[in-house]
C-alpha cells in the first residue's frame, strides 16, 4: 500500500516532467478511444436499427389445405405460447387476396418472394408473426414449422441481411483502424515511459543502491503508464457524453425523410458501454506500454 | 568487545570484466564484525570492483564471496534488494535526488523498506541530529555544501542501520577540512557498532587513523596490514 502511494506520487510527477511525451500519448489515446466510441456508436446504433426493421417485418405462417378454422385458432395459440412472441395477427384469405390484388396493380408483379408458390386462393389465409427479439427468429421460425397443420413458414429479412452486411462491413473497418491506433499508442505510451525512466536513471539506481524491490522501483512508471492511459481514455468520453444526443438531435431533425429508419440508442445505455469499454483499453494500452518499456529499461 | 564474527569473506575471488580486463585476481580476505578498513590503492586497481562486487552489482568469475553468512553467487535476483538492505552505501559524487530536500533524501531509504510514517519521521530525524544536519532538513543539496551533502549520504545509508557501511572515495571531491569531517563521521558509526569498509586515495587520512589498510594493485591484493599507511 506505501508502495502504491509513493508510485501514484512518482508516477504523476513523472508525467508532469515529460508532459511533452505525455501529452502525445494522451492525445494518441484520446483520438484512438474517439474513434473506438466513435465506431462503437455507429455500430450499436445500425444494430438497432437492423432489430427494428426485422421485427417490423415479422414472419409469415401458411396452413395446410383444408386445415378448419378451429385448427387454425389452434395454432395461434401454440404460436402465441413462446415468449419472443410479440404480436399474432390472422389475415383471412380474403384479405389476401385484396392486399395481392392491390400490390399487383401498385407495382406490377414480383410478389412471388414473400408467398413462394402460393397461390392467393382459398387456402393463402395466414398468420402474420412478429417478435420481440429478432435474434431468436430462426429458433421460433423451425418451432413453428413443427406445429402440426403448418405447412410453410415465410420469413422475409433481405432488409435486414442488407444492413447486416453493412454493418459487419463497417466493423472490419473500425477493427483494423483502432487495432493500428491502439499500435500506435502502445508505441507512443512506452517512449514516454522510457524518457520517464532516463530522466530518473540516477534515482532508479540509488534506489536499486538502497535495496528498492523490482515492484517498487517499477510501480511509478507502471502507475505513469495507466494515468496516461485513463486521461486518454476520459477525453472522449467527455466529449462524446456532451456531444451524442446533440448529434442525435442533428441528425434526426436533418434527415426527418428517413425517420422511419432512424431509431437510436439511449445515450444511457450507450454509455453504459462505452464508458468501462474505454476505459478499460485505456488502462490497458497504458498497461501495456509502460511494462513493455519498464521491461526493456530497467533490466539491470 | 564480543567474540569474533566474520561477516564479510572473500575466497580466490576474481572478477573479470566483458572486455577481458581482471579487475580482481584471486583476493583472499576477511573482515570482522565491528572492523573499520581502509582500501587503497592507485586508480584501476580494482578498488571499486571490489565495493561493486560486496554490492552484488558485479558478479564473481571465480573463487565465492559470503557477507553475513550468505553466498552471494547463490543470491536470486529476488533476493538482492533484501540482501542490499543489510548494506549501507556511500560514494564520491553523493548521488542525491536533486529535487528532494534532505529528509526526503533520506526518507527515501525508509520508504524503499516500507516503514510506517511515525516511525521514519522519528528515525530520519535522529539520523539528521547524528550527521549535524537537524537544522537543514528543508534543504535542497543545491543549497549545501559538499561536505553537508556527503552527510546526507551517510544519513541515507545509515537510516535503515545497516550492519555494514561501504565507502567508494567518500571524501574524493572535498576540501581536506570537510575530508576530516567525514572520515570523523564514519568512525563514529563504527563506533556505534556498524562494521565499515572505505575505499580512499587520501594518504595523510590512512596514515593519521592508524587503521586495518588493505593494499590492491592491478587488481591483486598486495598488503593487509592491521594498522597500515599508505605511500602513493
Ligand atoms: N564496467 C567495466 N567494464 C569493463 N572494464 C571495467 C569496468 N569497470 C572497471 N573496469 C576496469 O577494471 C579495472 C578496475 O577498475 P576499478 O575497479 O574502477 O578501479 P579503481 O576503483 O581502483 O580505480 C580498470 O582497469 C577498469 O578500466
Ligand atoms: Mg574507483
Amino acid at each position: 500500500m506505501k508502495t502504491f502511494q509513493y508510485g501514484l506520487k512518482q508516477g504523476i510527477k513523472s508525467i508532469w516532467q515529460n508532459r511533452l511525451f505525455s501529452l502525445a500519448a494522451i492525445g494518441t489515446i484520446a483520438i484512438c478511444l474517439f474513434l473506438l466510441g466513435l465506431f462503437y456508436a455507429i455500430i450499436s446504433n445500425f444494430e438497432h436499427m437492423v432489430y427494428n426493421a426485422e421485427s417490423s417485418v415479422g414472419v409469415t405462417v401458411f396452413f395446410d389445405a383444408g386445415i378448419s378454422q378451429e385448427q387454425i385458432d389452434q395454432i395461434g395459440r401454440e404460436i402465441r405460447a413462446y415468449k419472443t412472441v410479440d404480436k399474432v395477427t390472422y389475415v383471412s384469405a380474403e384479405e389476401a387476396w385484396k392486399k395481392f390484388q392491390k400490390e399487383m396493380n401498385a407495382e406490377g408483379g414480383e410478389l412471388e418472394d414473400t408467398f413462394g408458390e402460393e397461390n392467393p386462393l382459398k387456402d393463402s389465409a395466414s398468420y402474420e408473426v412478429y417478435l420481440t427479439d429478432v435474434s431468436n427468429q430462426e429458433n421460433i421460425v423451425r418451432a413453428i414449422q413443427d406445429i402440426d397443420g403448418v405447412r410453410k413458414v415465410n420469413s422475409s429479412n433481405t432488409v435486414a441481411d442488407g444492413l447486416s452486411s453493412f454493418n459487419a462491413l463497417i466493423a472490419y473497418i473500425s477493427a483494423t483502424i483502432i487495432l493500428l491506433l491502439i499500435l500506435v499508442s502502445v508505441f507512443l505510451i512506452s517512449s514516454a515511459v522510457a524518457a520517464g525512466i532516463r530522466v530518473r536513471k540516477d534515482e532508479i539506481s540509488i534506489m536499486q543502491y538502497i535495496g528498492a524491490t523490482e515492484t517498487f522501483v517499477k510501480m511509478p512508471f507502471i502507475i505513469e503508464g495507466i494515468f496516461i492511459g485513463m486521461i486518454g481514455a476520459v477525453v472522449p468520453l467527455v466529449v462524446f457524453w456532451f456531444v451524442y444526443e446533440k448529434l442525435i438531435d442533428f441528425i434526426l431533425t436533418h434527415f426527418s425523410a428517413l425517420s422511419q429508419w432512424l431509431t437510436f440508442v439511449g445515450a444511457s445505455e450507450e454509455f453504459r458501454v462505452l464508458i468501462p469499454m474505454s476505459l478499460l483499453v485505456g488502462v490497458g494500452i497504458g498497461f501495456a506500454g509502460s511494462a513493455m518499456s519498464v521491461r526493456k529499461h530497467l533490466v539491470r | 568487545m564480543s567474540k569474533q564474527e566474520t561477516l564479510i569473506r572473500l575466497q580466490d575471488v576474481t572478477v573479470r570484466y566483458s572486455k577481458g580486463t581482471e579487475a580482481l585476481r584471486e583476493v583472499s580476505l576477511s573482515v570482522e564484525k565491528g572492523e573499520f578498513v581502509f582500501v587503497v590503492g592507485c586508480s584501476g586497481s580494482g578498488k571499486s570492483t571490489f565495493i561493486k562486487t560486496l554490492l552484488g552489482e558485479v558478479p564473481v568469475s571465480s573463487g565465492n564471496i559470503i557477507v553475513s553468512q550468505k553466498r552471494l553467487d547463490k543470491l536470486k535476483r529476488k533476493e538482492l534488494p533484501y540482501y542490499r538492505r543489510t548494506l549501507g552505501v556511500v560514494f564520491q559524487e553523493f548521488r542525491l535526488l536533486e529535487d528532494r530536500n534532505v529528509y526526503e533524501n533520506v526518507a527515501l531509504a525508509q520508504r524503499v523498506i516500507g516503514v510506517e510514517n511515525e516511525r521514519m519521521k522519528r528515525n530520519v530525524s535522529i539520523m539528521l541530529e547524528m550527521v549535524g544536519l537537524a537544522q537543514k532538513s528543508k534543504a535542497y543539496p543545491k543549497e549545501l555544501s559538499g561536505g553537508e551533502q556527503q552527510r546526507v549520504a551517510i544519513a541515507r545509508a545509515m537510516v535503515n542501520r545497516p550492519g555494514i557501511l561501504l565507502a567508494d572515495e567518500p571524501t574524493g571531491n572535498l576540501d581536506p577540512e570537510n575530508s576530516w569531517e567525514i572520515m570523523g563521521l564514519l568512525d563514529e558509526m563504527n563506533k556505534l557498532g556498524t562494521t565499515v569498509v572505505v575505499v580512499t586515495h587520501n594518504n595523510e587520512i590512512v596514515n593519521r587513523m592508524q587503521k586495518r589498510v588493505i593494499t590492491l594493485n592491478n587488481g591483486n591484493l598486495i598488503k593487509d596490514e592491521a594498522q597500515g599507511g599508505y605511500v602513493q
